[in-house]
C-alpha cells in the first residue's frame, strides 16, 4: 500500500468536507442532540419542577441497584447518586456520535465522487483499489472520531459545571476508557464500511444515510434497557461488544474490498 | 517509424451475455493521434476503459509501452496512460490547483507544485489556478480535465469526447491542444462522434460498432474499394459523373467530351465524404 496516494485523497476528501456544510452539520448537530438529554434530565428538569432528583425519587432505586455493578459510583449518596448514574447510563447516547457522523461524512465522501462523475479519472491513476478504500475511510474515520472525543471532553465539562461535587470524577473510569478509546472506533469503522458499501448501490447522500441510520438502532436498544434498570453496561459487557463489532467489521471488510473492485465501480455504481 | 506504445490484440469485451467490443485489433504510434469513430453503443467507452487499464478484457491483449496489462501489471500501467473521461468529474468546491496537486500526487511525482504550475500554463489555464473548479466554464472544466489527464508527462494519452458540448472556440483550443500532443510524441487515441474533428485531428480513422470496421487513413477509408469518380461540370450548368479506373484515363474522357461537342468548365474527383464512408459501414440507422 502506498501511504503517499492514500493521503492525497484523504486530504482532498478532508478540503471537500471543510465546504461542504451539508455532510458536517448532521455530525455536529448530533454532537449536540446527544449531549442534551443527560443534562436535561439531571438539571433542566428538577430546575423547572422545583424539586430535586432525590426528593422526586426518580431514577433513585435504580441507582441505589446499580451501586453494586457500577464501583465506580462507591461512596455517592442522594442527588450525587442520582446524577452519576444517570450522567453513566446517558454516555452511551455519544455512541451514536460515530454512527451519525461517520454515516454523513462517508456517505458524502463516496457519493459526492459518483455525483461529480470524478471516480473514473480516479481509478485511471496508479491508485489500487484497497488504498482507495482505506482513502475513503480515513477522512470520515478521523473526523467523526475527533467530534466523538469532543462530545466526551463536553459532557464531562458540563457535568464539572452543573453537577453535584464528585461526580465529573466517576465518568472518567474504566468503563468510559473502553467505551471512547475502543467501542467508538470499532462502532465507527463497522458505521463506515456500511456507509461505504450502501454508497456503491445509493445515488444520493440522504437515502445512503435513511438505511446507514438503522444502525442506531442498537445502540438506542441497549440504552433504554440499561435506562429502566434491568441492564448496566458493566466494563466486561462492554468488551463483549467490542469483540463482537471486531468480528462484524472483518466480514465487513471482506465485502467492502470487493465492493470497491475496479470494475465494480465502473460497471455496476449507480 | 515510430514505435507502437499502444497495441490492442484481438480485445473481447463481454458483460455478462452482452459482447460489448468483440475481437478489436489496433495499435497508436508515438506521436501518431487516432481517432475512434462509432455510434452511441458501438463500444467505445469500454475498449478506452480497457486500454486505460481499468477494466480487463475478457479474451485479448494490451500492451502499454510494450508492457502487457494483466492485473498485476495494471496500477503499473496506468502511469503510462493520461485519461480524459467523458465527463470533466473535477472536484468543484476545489481550486483547480488543488485539483491537479491531488492528481499530481497521486501519480507520485516529486515535485507536485511545479507539475501543476507547468501543466495550467500548457492548457492556459494559469491565471484561473485558484479558482473554484465548479465556477468555472464547460470549456475551462474539460481543459482542467485535459490537464489533469497530462499532468504526469503520459506517452499515452486517450480522450474519450475531448469537445462534447463545447462551444466553437474551446473546441479549437482543445484540439490545438490535441495537435500539440502529436508533437511532444504523444500516442493518442480520442473517441469523437465529430468527423470533422476526426478528420482534422487523426492520422489514422478507427470505426467501431462492436467489431472494427475500419482502420485507415482517412485519404484511404474514402477510396477503399471505390473506382474513382469524376464530376464533371458543362458550361450549360449540367453535370455529371463518371467512374475510371484510374486516373490517367481522364483526359480521354474529357477529349472525348470534347469531340462531342461538349464545354467543359470545370473536371473535380467526386470524393465520398467521410461521412458517407462512415454511414456505409455502420449503417444509416446508427
Amino acid at each position: 500500500m502506498n501511504s503517499g496516494r492514500i493521503l492525497a485523497v484523504a486530504r482532498k476528501d478532508a478540503a471537500e468536507l471543510i465546504r461542504n456544510p451539508g455532510a458536517t452539520l448532521p455530525a455536529l448537530a448530533m454532537v449536540a442532540g446527544s449531549l442534551f438529554p443527560a443534562f436535561l434530565v439531571t438539571v433542566g428538569a428538577p430546575m423547572i419542577a422545583g424539586r430535586t432528583l432525590e426528593e422526586s425519587g426518580a431514577f433513585a432505586d435504580e441507582a441505589a441497584r446499580a451501586v453494586g455493578m457500577m464501583p465506580e459510583l462507591t461512596g455517592l449518596a442522594g442527588t450525587a447518586l442520582i446524577q452519576a448514574f444517570v450522567f453513566h447510563q446517558f454516555a452511551l447516547l455519544l455512541m451514536l456520535v460515530p454512527v451519525v457522523a461517520a454515516t454523513a461524512l462517508a456517505t458524502h465522501a463516496v457519493i459526492g465522487e459518483k455525483q461529480a462523475r470524478a471516480l473514473e479519472p480516479l481509478l485511471a491513476t496508479p491508485i489500487s483499489t484497497v488504498e482507495l478504500l482505506v482513502a475513503k475511510c480515513s477522512t470520515p474515520f478521523v473526523f467523526a472520531l475527533a467530534l466523538t472525543w469532543l462530545a466526551g471532553a463536553l459532557y464531562i465539562g458540563g457535568i464539572l459545571v452543573v453537577g453535584e461535587p464528585g461526580v465529573w470524577r466517576t465518568i472518567l473510569s474504566a468503563r468510559a476508557f473502553i467505551m471512547f478509546v475502543v467501542l467508538a472506533p470499532l462502532v465507527e469503522l463497522a458505521t463506515l464500511q456500511v456507509s461505504v458499501i450502501v454508497s456503491s448501490r445509493a445515488s444520493d447522500p440522504r437515502s445512503a444515510q435513511q438505511l446507514t441510520s438503522l444502525l442506531i438502532l442498537p445502540i438506542t436498544v441497549v440504552f433504554i434497557a440499561q435506562l429502566m434498570g434491568s441492564f448496566v453496561l458493566t466494563p466486561g459487557w462492554l468488551l463483549a461488544g467490542c469483540a463482537a463489532l471486531a468480528l462484524i467489521n472483518a466480514v465487513l471488510l471482506a465485502i467492502g474490498v470487493r465492493v470497491f473492485e475496479r470494475e465494480t465501480i465502473l460497471t455496476r455504481w449507480r | 517509424m515510430a514505435a507502437d506504445l499502444l497495441v490492442a490484440d484481438r480485445l473481447t469485451r463481454v458483460f455478462g451475455d452482452r459482447v460489448a467490443v468483440r475481437d478489436l485489433s489496433l495499435s497508436v504510434a508515438a506521436g501518431e493521434i487516432v481517432a475512434l469513430l462509432g455510434p452511441n453503443g458501438a463500444g467505445k467507452t469500454t475498449t478506452m476503459r480497457m486500454l486505460a487499464g481499468l477494466i480487463l478484457p475478457t479474451a485479448g491483449s494490451i500492451a502499454i509501452d510494450r508492457v502487457p496489462i494483466t492485473p498485476e501489471t495494471a496500477d503499473r500501467a496506468r502511469a503510462s496512460v493520461g485519461l480524459l473521461t467523458e465527463a470533466p468529474g473535477l472536484w468543484e468546491r476545489l481550486t483547480v490547483r488543488v485539483n491537479l496537486l491531488t492528481y499530481a500526487r497521486l501519480q507520485g511525482l516529486h515535485y507536485p507544485e511545479q507539475a501543476v504550475s507547468r501543466v495550467l500554463e500548457q492548457v492556459d489555464v494559469a491565471d484561473r489556478a485558484n479558482d473554484q473548479a465548479g465556477k468555472l466554464s464547460k470549456g475551462l472544466k474539460q481543459r482542467v480535465a485535459l490537464a489533469r489527464a497530462l499532468i504526469h508527462h503520459p506517452p499515452i494519452v486517450l480522450l474519450d469526447e475531448p469537445t462534447s458540448g463545447l462551444d466553437p472556440a474551446s473546441a479549437r483550443h482543445v484540439r490545438d491542444l490535441i495537435d500539440g500532443l502529436r508533437a511532444d510524441g504523444c500516442a493518442v487515441l480520442v473517441s469523437t462522434h465529430n468527423l470533422a474533428e476526426a478528420e482534422e485531428l487523426a492520422d489514422r480513422i478507427a470505426i467501431l460498432k462492436t467489431e472494427l470496421l475500419a482502420l485507415d487513413t482517412t485519404a484511404a477509408l474514402r477510396h477503399d474499394g471505390e473506382d474513382i469518380r469524376v464530376l464533371i461540370e458543362f458550361a450549360d450548368g449540367t453535370s455529371e459523373t463518371r467512374t475510371v479506373n484510374a486516373l490517367p484515363d481522364v483526359p480521354g474522357i474529357v477529349r472525348d467530351l470534347v469531340t462531342a461537342g461538349k464545354q467543359i468548365v470545370r473536371v473535380v474527383p467526386d470524393r465520398r465524404s467521410l461521412e458517407d464512408v462512415y454511414l456505409s459501414l455502420v449503417g444509416e440507422d446508427s
